[in-house]
């Protein structure tokens, strides 16, 4: 009797193109402001959402950055984006999240390590501006569906000098 | 081109009109290119400016780069440990000889030529030397070093070789709010890396007026209000306090904490964990300061304003503000966290954090100001609306901090000097500045009364607060931390 291995040549492309439509399902769910559908169902319950200082880039674990959510603020950050008090937010922006070079970095298991690029456009108050970074996410696998656990988006403009601000999610 | 606006000829921009109770800024200061160029020479050529904190430079050689007064700069600890601010500028051609933001070096290299200078700006290498005669001395090419000095760790240049106050005289009144902020820590107070870099297309004047306004909160900043009050805060309108001149157009706000204060200010907003060690932070300032002045260092909130373009909010956290002019309707605002260095972890990632939610271009507050100051200026494009208002509280003898003398006293320096006046009228101020301070010292014993108040409000807020808390567990299916 004999023992045939066979590798499963297709699953890693399988679960790279599971991951870009996980990461493209999220940039659809961010452009189109359902931002609760976005928090319910594609965060775990221990989220971590940052977005470090543009000096400094994340590279000092204890700088001060632009944005360290934990699930609680994060959740304050969407209710307010989404009642109409954020003045800078109302009317709502028009977005257009772009993501390439989408790459399963580290697979262990049940977690795996997502780098991609992005760029997210910003239309509001008469204004447009470009948001160019890094997506560096944690991705926890729960059987079928997929949770983000980490979510760094690093950004490669030097300043926000010509942005004046982020008041979007990126 | 014509010059619209002769500065000398009477056309008045700051109408300060003490018997009508009025105080109207032309809309033109913050519009126009020539009275934008005028600023550089008069005010920014003339003033002292700050810099960055010595904490930025602590080893010799270390350093930072930056643009100060639209001049590109390095302030550079030199190997004999002495703080230096540098033109970051080639004596030879005009290059950077800076490139890198900040670092630590025994030597600057300009990449032109490679003239090379020491840490304390002497030109120590020149390749090729024989192409020059006898006359050529080294000494006379080095780094050009510009007037500078520190006052409780803060570094301030000026340009002006004709500047007549020593740095503590121009900094006036304000010396006292920084004694307020270094005295923090025993062992100094740090810049903590990370800073928040972004900018506004509005006139740089319009953040120094933001940055001074507690009039807006409530209207503007809503859900951050909605947010600091869930967690047990106070409005501004039933904490009290006052506005205050410091002289030579520095000014501050003082009132008692929205919320809490990582030093030494424990109040429900923060976790049960960290109390034991915030109250006895705040039992050491009593053994050490007295009460009297305990309470104020870490039971009071301030923001201060320096004359021309730095700001400091001691509130949830310490933000060090600096503001620079790029053109009439473009800014750089470039913003650092300052904190005691001998902090603890815990309540250093609590400062971090509560920062975080406030301050800088994504928290719940900095980016409705941005997006304020822009639609001011957008506003200006109606050059049918000429003037401005900041005559409220000019009715009060003590202005609270809803009213807007900071920002009065911001422009009544800034017409002194871009009329190239600064002296007689000064003498005249300090009479209504003495005046001033002894009715808000009185005014303080107010507040402390105050205080007492707020903190039984807070009690109730308490009990507030903990409903929320389960109410945004059961949002979220989690247990509250």
């Amino acid at each position: 009797m004999t023992t045939v291995l066979t590798v499963d040549e297709a699953a890693p492309v399988r679960l790279w193109h599971r991951v870009s439509q996980f990461l493209f399902r999220e940039a659809r769910l961010l452009d189109e402001w359902r931002l609760r559908e976005w928090y319910d169902e594609m965060l775990t319950d221990d989220i971590r959402y940052s977005v470090p200082a543009t000096d400094v880039r994340g590279e000092k674990a204890d700088a001060l950055g632009l944005i360290d959510d934990d699930a609680a603020r994060l959740r304050q950050r969407i209710e307010q984006l989404l009642n109409g008090e954020v003045w800078c937010e109302n009317p709502r922006s028009r977005t257009n999240r772009m993501i390439s070079n989408v790459e399963i970095v580290t697979d262990r298991g049940t977690h795996l390590d997502v780098a991609a690029n992005v760029v997210v456009y910003r239309f509001g108050h008469g204004r447009s501006d470009a948001y160019v970074g890094k997506y560096r996410f944690e991705l926890v696998v729960e059987g079928e569906s997929l949770r983000v656990r980490r979510r760094v988006v690093v950004l490669d403009h030097e300043t926000l000098y010509e942005h004046g601000k982020l008041s979007i999610i990126l | 081109m014509t010059i619209e606006w002769q500065p000398l000829a009477g056309d008045r921009i700051v109408i300060d009109d003490l018997e009508r109770l009025s105080f109207q800024v032309d809309r033109r200061a913050y519009t126009d290119d020539d009275l934008a160029a005028l600023e550089m020479t008069r005010i920014f050529d003339r003033c002292w400016l700050y810099v960055g904190h010595e904490s930025e430079v602590p080893a010799p050689g270390s350093y930072v780069a930056r643009d100060v007064g639209g001049r590109p700069v390095v302030m550079v600890r030199g190997s004999d440990g002495v703080i230096r601010v540098l033109a970051n500028s080639c004596p030879h051609r005009g290059a950077l000889i800076c490139s890198q933001p900040a670092g630590q070096t025994r030597s600057f290299r300009c990449p032109y030529h490679d003239w090379t200078f020491s840490n304390q700006g002497d030109l120590v290498g020149v390749p090729l030397p024989d192409g020059y005669g006898p006359g050529f001395r080294k000494a006379d090419f080095g780094l050009a070093r510009h007037r500078s000095d520190s006052y409780r760790g803060f570094v301030f240049v000026t340009f002006d070789p004709e500047q007549p106050r020593t740095l503590t005289e121009y900094l006036a009144g304000a010396t006292e709010y920084l004694d307020l902020i270094d005295d923090q820590s025993e062992v100094g107070m740090e810049v903590i890396q990370g800073a928040q870099l972004h900018g506004a297309r509005a006139n740089w004047k319009l953040m120094m007026e933001n940055s001074v306004d507690i009039y807006h909160f409530r209207a503007l900043h809503k859900r951050y209000v909605g947010y600091i009050e869930s967690l047990g805060s106070v409005s501004p309108r039933r904490r009290g306090g006052f506005g205050r001149a410091l002289g030579l157009g520095h000014a501050a706000n003082e009132l008692t904490p929205a919320a809490a204060r990582p030093l030494a200010y424990w109040t429900p907003m923060f976790p049960a964990e960290v109390r034991s060690r915030i109250e006895a932070t705040a039992a050491r300032f009593v053994d050490r300061f007295g009460a009297e002045r305990a309470e104020r260092i870490t039971g009071t909130n301030r923001a201060l304003l320096i004359f021309p373009n730095v700001m400091i909010i001691d509130a949830i956290g310490i933000t060090i503000r600096k503001i620079d002019p790029v053109s009439a309707t473009r800014m750089a605002i470039t913003s650092v966290a300052l904190a005691p260095k001998d902090e603890d972890p815990d309540i250093r990632e609590l400062r971090k954090s509560h920062y975080l939610t406030f301050l800088g271009p994504a928290g719940f507050a900095t980016p409705d100001d941005i997006e304020i100051i822009e639609s001011c200026q957008r506003g200006y494009l109606n050059r049918t609306v000429r003037y401005s208002d900041l005559s409220r509280g000019m009715n009060k003898e003590i202005p609270e901090t809803t009213d807007e003398l900071p920002a009065r006293e911001f422009w009544r320096q800034w017409d002194r000097l871009m009329h190239g006046d600064d002296g007689h009228f000064e003498v005249a101020h300090r009479g209504e500045m003495v005046a001033h301070r002894a009715e808000t010292v009185a005014h303080r014993g107010e507040m402390v009364a105050h205080r007492a108040e707020t903190v039984a409000h807070r009690g109730e807020t308490v009990a507030h607060r903990a409903e929320t808390v389960a109410h945004r567990a059961e949002m979220q299916g989690a247990e509250p931390r």
